[in-house]
């Protein structure tokens, strides 16, 4: 019988599969075989840890050592000196940027430390293709409660008393619409979980789904027993998830097999089950009608939600909606009760559902900060100790400029502001919004100017077109942000800009176009200063926008580091560099077509940007 | 293992508890073999193994067994440290497969220290 | 019914009322460009947009789909309306600047050039601006889904599946028909009904036959119409204010009756793609002679102008008499009209044209009042007439990867030679025939045919519009090829002979006819069907046979051949005869 006195966590999220993590997997039975370990030590695949800057990641338990970065050659020795005797590997543990020691253990980690798990409670504990771990960790223990002992009230109340918001962007109170739903008229409902996570960078939801498929399908029972008359429900994740698809499809046949999806659930008469519908690239089928119009077989495009689709959902019956992380939080709402996820966040919901955030929201950390990965903290924690305690702060010691949250669609926040509370309405007063989760984090290296046009050409290239506002006015604000990049800007494309991104936002037909030009509102907000630098001096203070640069070479550096070395010369597309081996070299500016090849291939450093 | 009873939720939580424990890094007991070079060479890999034994014939739940490097005792190999939650690390001294025995059932399932086998209470700490 | 407030005007609307049409109950116009009472409102041009307050929120929505509710109020041309409203329209100006529908509307909200350029500007007065009002017609009025958005963004556009041409599409024309920009056009190229007889265009399955029909109303084709094959579509009625269609109407069957009828059923055209060596059905520039009448006709598909199949004007036109007539193949008469309308072409085509006109003739049947002259004026106009019948139209071959034009092949009789003539159209002069369902109407009025399948009058000379059969006259070309003013002189005689029938009240009648003995008659009625004359009924009521003695001739033929001995000649019963006999002889 096997008597296993270690586990072996294998990271197994997209992220690091795609990092050969699985192959790492492999590599580790093999050696354990070798060393004849195969009854003390299990080898587990788990979902994603969240650490993914560090992946792949191997968590030794029980002794809770914390592996980043690793190789296949590196199997070896961890088995060789840690598993048999005892040592920890000190250069592959985690070590803190611009320290020396390692800190082995994970709970000591300040990016895992520092966070609140609920929706992420089973992260690198469970294997998610096996629902007996899920079980062993508390699952479906909630539905048996409200199976046995909970009537669809009374589950309803404790979710309003739980202040959940949609994870998904929108922040809407979860018991408001699942009350809408259950009122509405009809007796064929549907719940459906939105698993098009399309905003790029974030992958809190697939995070989810690969490592605990069961939470989310968990919550859609339950919630589907609280709205009454539902029968089916329907996950729709987009297609470019084929790893959560899958690990979304198992845990469906798994729960099938215990007979906790389909017909009379726990012989308690209650049916229900759940099918999965893919996307097919497009990220406006994240917004709610244009995704039910895809899985009703239609060309995904939003249509007027002035009547709602609680009411007149999925082919025109009443259906609720929710986000991955909202269906995931539920199990444990219920389990340790309302009141409890109350307790954690701002605010106050008791009277009105929209009066504080509760709970925790995990957020995709990302851009040029130490750690970035998936952290989940609670509501209220501020965006400076999310990006400095848990980020672990900016990189190569840079300074910190803005960070956007919320996605393409959201803003940024400057310096001044990033002690506010994360809360929907907060991040929402500053003009941006909490979105999806996702979080940006720039420095004194990254032209605003550019990220506003970054974010704009990929909510303009996935605007459905169907109304003119969007498909028109997106395209008009990207050719603007253009010409300004390239040097052509002038102080009326400014007031045009902010006109067109005001107009769009009142008048698109839903939420892309509705929230497309808050990058640009932002940053003509807070960053204006880098506009008119870009319009009237026509020059790019972070040396982005090529267009506006102007390249020189350092004659001192060129002669006397460099010794004329001529390499810029070769590389040169214009022709606009002038000089001989081993003498000084000159840039034209007449010629001089600003495309930065020089500037990226002197290795003398010998040319810079006025 | 065909459709489910709320009560089967238990019995699959049970029948999967203890690797689960495992990975939370939870345990009541810890057992610490020290396996440095001269751990090994003393023969450390067969009280482990012996412990590991003991575990499966008593079915004893929440009790992890972790490896580490050398105590620095040396010549008292093999050398294990056994430590109840909350409570000063005990050291055994010397072992072989019997002491192990006794060291188990008494000790590690009720608690009992076995004074014969002891070598100290309590151990240095690095801070 | 709820009460709202729209621009403080309160209305009151049935509720899910939209804005747009509770601001139309109060008489307040918002602007719109992709809504159409057919259908669902779409929502995308965001023109409509407008101002809804309810208690301290102010939120802008479209107004053409968002549902009233009690106690909303709306301002439909706040600042920020119409602010709103001209960042649209400058959007829809820079991107379709020429479109009339475009222009239109910016010019009414005050818009004259957009601030900005658009890199996708369409200058096309006909461009697509993606209003959607033809997809989704097709797909919910008329049920075909023919047409659908293709592409993402920016790149949307209209599209047919796959880029093709299918057959699934009915040709309903109801996009064409709420297209505002013309983009969606209706080219009929194989139409599917039957083929109204003097199109030269394409028609629509409900259509007025000519400008100068009589009642000038429109018509439905039940065998092209949508409605009547698949049951949707009823776009027609939908659009008509009158509500004047009606798909239920039948024909009607109407008895009355009569005691004299005038036949004057008229001809059919001579069909000549019977003739393939004229080319008629194969190449585009052959006309029959009606077809060529409609297209001078100024109400006619091209106005009265004068233009080959691709609108050009011709250069040279061939006029072809004697397709059918005179002919031992087809019709061996002569069809009298064609030589005179033949000259009207030419005269026409001399007249709108400057192309060169030739005749092709065997004689020139010049025979009524100022014909010969007409003849003469024309030979003065510079027309070609060439004595011989045209032997075959030929398509000249392509030069330069050009279509050529047609070659004549003739033989011209008066300078001996053979010739061929190119011409960029030909004008057939069919033959008059007798209409094809000729044989039906016979029967039915018991009339004769003449050899020539025309109506057989009862005396060539003497008497041409009575025929055998009393009370049934012929006219016009029923009785024979005629032209106008003859079939007027025709028509008015026979109208005057029944006149004079009618006025006259009672009719002259040979005493010699024959008569039923109503107690031997056993409704048998052998006799109806031998009667020549039509002149035996069946009384349905009392079984039995009765002689109309206005009709009657006398002939005798029933009295032989019945069977019960009923019928008897008045004055020639058996009984009558024999007492002569006896008294002759005894």
């Amino acid at each position: 019988m096997k008597n296993y006195r270690l586990q072996l966590m294998v990271c197994a999220g997209t992220a690091c599969v795609s990092n050969h993590s699985l192959e790492i997997k492999e590599a580790l039975e093999r050696e354990i075989k070798n060393h004849n370990l195969e009854n003390e030590a299990q080898v587990v695949q788990t979902g994603c840890n969240g650490f993914c800057g560090a992946g792949p990641i191997l968590v030794v338990q029980p002794d809770g050592i914390f592996y980043q970065l690793l190789k296949v050659t590196d199997v070896k020795q961890i088995v060789e000196e840690h598993l048999i005797k005892g040592r920890p590997v000190k250069k592959l543990l985690y070590t803190p940027p611009e320290e020396k020691t390692p800190i082995p253990k994970l709970s000591d980690i300040p990016f895992f430390a520092e966070q609140t798990l609920i929706a992420l409670r089973n992260r690198g504990l469970i294997d998610p293709e096996n629902i007996d771990d899920y079980i062993a960790r508390g699952g479906y223990k909630a539905l048996a409660k409200v199976l046995t002992s909970m009537t669809p009230d009374e589950v309803l109340n404790e979710i309003k008393i739980s202040g959940l918001r949609g994870r998904g962007g929108g922040g809407f109170p979860t018991g408001v619409k699942w009350e809408s739903c259950k009122k509405a008229h009809g007796d064929e409902k549907y719940v459906i979980c939105n698993a098009d996570e399309g905003d790029p960078g974030a992958f809190m939801d697939r995070s989810i789904i690969e490592g605990d498929p069961h939470s989310v399908i968990e919550g859609m029972i339950i919630g589907a027993y609280a709205i009454e008359n539902v029968k089916q429900g329907y996950i729709y994740v987009r297609m470019e998830y084929p790893l959560a698809i899958k690990r979304f499809q198992i845990a469906i046949n798994q729960a099938r097999e215990y007979g906790l999806l389909g017909q009379n659930i726990f012989d308690k008469g209650f049916d229900f089950d759940i099918e999965i519908r893919r996307g097919a690239g497009a990220f406006v089928c994240g917004e709610s009608t244009a995704l039910m119009a895809s899985i009703e077989g239609k060309p995904g495009e939003p249509r007027a939600k002035y009547i709602h689709t609680v009411e007149k959902g999925l082919w025109d019956k009443p259906t609720c909606l929710n986000n991955v992380e909202t269906w995931a939080n539920v199990p444990q709402i219920i389990l340790r009760g309302g009141k409890w996820f109350a307790s954690i966040g701002t605010g106050d919901v008791s009277e009105d559902p929209w009066g504080g955030s509760k709970g925790t929201k995990v957020f995709s950390l990302a851009g040029k900060v130490n750690n970035t990965g998936l952290v989940e903290v609670p509501m209220g924690i501020t965006l400076r100790d999310i990006i400095f305690r848990i980020g672990g702060g900016i990189r190569d010691g840079k300074k910190f400029k803005a960070v956007q949250t919320g996605g393409p669609s959201g803003g940024f926040i400057p310096e001044s502001l990033i002690d506010l509370p994360v809360d929907y309405e907060e991040l929402t007063k500053v003009g941006s919004m909490m979105g999806s989760g996702g979080m940006v984090v720039t420095d004194e290296d990254n032209c605003m100017v550019d990220m506003a046009k970054y974010f704009l050409a990929f909510t303009q290239a996935e605007s459905c077109g169907k109304c003119i506002p969007c498909r028109e006015g997106t395209k008009r604000m990207l050719d603007i942000l253009e010409k300004i990049t390239a040097g052509q800007g002038t102080e009326e494309d400014l007031v045009l800009l902010e006109e067109l991104s005001n107009a769009i936002v009142e008048s698109s037909l839903c939420a892309l176009g509705g929230s497309a030009p808050n990058p640009v509102l932002t940053t003509l907000k807070y960053f204006r200063d880098e506009y008119e630098a870009h319009v009237k001096d026509k020059k790019c203070p972070a040396h982005i926008c090529r267009q506006l640069n102007t390249y020189k070479i350092n004659e001192k550096i060129c002669l006397e580091i460099g010794h004329g070395c001529d390499v810029c010369k070769k590389y040169c597309p214009d022709g606009a560099i002038i000089g001989e081996r081993k003498k000084v070299h000159y840039i034209d500016p007449a010629k001089c077509g600003k495309c930065g090849a020089c500037y990226d291939v002197c290795n003398f450093n010998a040319i810079y940007i006025e | 293992m065909g459709k489910l009873k709320i009560e089967d939720l238990d019995k699959i939580s049970e029948s999967v508890r203890k690797r689960i424990s495992l990975r939370e890094g939870a345990g009541k007991v810890k057992i610490t073999v020290h396996m440095g070079t001269c751990g090994i060479a003393a023969g450390a890999r067969n009280v482990m193994t012996a412990f590991l034994n003991e575990i499966e014939i008593h079915n004893a739940k929440d009790i992890i067994v972790v490896t580490s490097g050398c105590a620095g005792l040396c010549s008292k190999e093999p050398m294990v440290t056994i430590e109840y939650e909350n409570q000063a690390p005990v050291k055994y001294i010397e072992l072989n497969e019997e002491k192990v025995k006794k060291i188990f059932d008494e000790h590690v399932l009720h608690g009992k220290i076995v004074p014969e086998y002891a070598l100290s209470i309590g151990s240095e700490r690095i801070q | 019914m709820v009460t709202i407030k729209i621009d403080d005007i309160e209305v009151q609307v049935p509720e899910d009322t939209p804005i747009l049409k509770a601001a139309e109950k109060a008489g307040i116009w918002i602007p719109t460009m992709c809504y159409n009472d057919l259908i669902e409102p779409y929502g995308v041009c965001r023109l409509c947009s407008v101002e809804v307050i309810r208690g301290k929120r102010s939120r802008v929505v479209t107004s053409c789909n968002y549902p009233v509710r009690e106690g909303i109020s709306v301002r439909t041309n706040s600042e920020k309306i119409k602010w709103i409203r001209k960042v649209i329209m400058e959007l829809m100006v820079s991107r379709w600047p020429n479109v009339k529908v475009v222009r239109e509307m910016a010019e009414k909200l005050g818009i004259e050039k957009p601030r900005f350029e658009s890199l996708e500007k369409d200058e096309a007065p006909d461009a697509c601006i993606l209003c959607g009002l033809c997809v989704n017609v097709c797909r919910d009025l008329v049920g075909a889904s023919i047409l659908g958005f293709a592409y993402r963004g920016i790149k949307r556009e209209v599209v047919l599946p796959f880029d093709e041409i299918t057959d699934k599409c009915i040709v309903c024309g109801a996009c064409a028909h709420v297209c505002p920009t013309g983009h969606v056009k209706m080219i009929v190229e194989d139409y599917k009904g039957k083929k109204p007889e003097f199109t030269l265009g394409p028609k629509t399955a409900i259509y007025v036959p000519s400008m100068q029909a009589v009642p000038r109303v429109p018509v439905i084709d039940p065998e092209s119409c949508i409605h009547f094959k698949t049951g949707g579509c009823e776009t027609c009625a939908k659009v008509c204010e009158p509500k004047a269609i009606n798909y239920e109407m039948k024909d009607e069957v109407v008895e009355i009756d009569v005691g004299q009828i005038l036949v004057a059923t008229g001809y059919d055209l001579f069909d000549a793609s019977q003739m393939a060596q004229y080319g008629y059905g194969r190449y585009d520039n052959v006309y029959s002679s009606l077809e060529f009448e409609m297209m001078l006709n100024s109400t006619g598909p091209t106005g009265g102008k004068v233009l080959t199949k691709d609108g050009k004007e011709p250069r040279a036109v061939g006029i072809i008499h004697c397709i059918g007539s005179r002919d031992t193949n087809y019709h061996p008469y002569c069809s009298r009209v064609c030589c005179m309308y033949a000259l009207k072409f030419a005269h026409l085509v001399h007249d709108r044209t400057n192309a060169a006109i030739y005749q092709f003739y065997i004689d020139m049947r010049a025979f009524g009042k100022g014909y010969e002259e007409f003849y003469s004026r024309l030979l003065d106009e510079g027309i070609n007439m060439i004595r011989g019948k045209a032997a075959e139209v030929v398509e000249a071959p392509p030069v330069n990867g050009q279509q050529g034009n047609l070659l004549i092949r003739c033989e011209d009789t008066l300078i001996g030679k053979f010739r061929e003539i190119p011409v960029d159209m030909v004008i057939l002069c069919n033959a008059i025939e007798p209409k094809r369902d000729s044989d039906i109407i016979r029967r039915l009025f018991s009339i004769s045919k003449s050899p020539d399948g025309f109506f057989l009058e009862r005396h060539p000379k003497l008497d041409p519009t009575a025929t055998t059969t009393d009370g049934v006259y012929i006219a016009g070309c029923a009785q024979g090829p005629k032209d106008i003013p003859d079939t007027v002189a025709q028509a008015s005689s026979a109208a005057a002979r029944i006149l004079t029938l009618i006025s006259r009240g009672e009719v002259e009648i040979d005493p010699v006819r024959a008569m039923v003995m109503d107690e031997y008659c056993s409704g048998c009625r052998i006799c109806n069907n031998l009667c020549p004359y039509g002149a035996i009924e069946f009384l349905e009521d009392k079984k039995i046979s009765h002689v109309n003695e206005a009709l009657c001739k006398g002939c005798g033929t029933c009295v032989a051949a019945c069977p019960s001995s009923a019928m008897t000649g008045q004055g020639f019963t058996d009984a009558q005869i024999l007492s002569e006999l006896e008294g002759l002889l005894i």
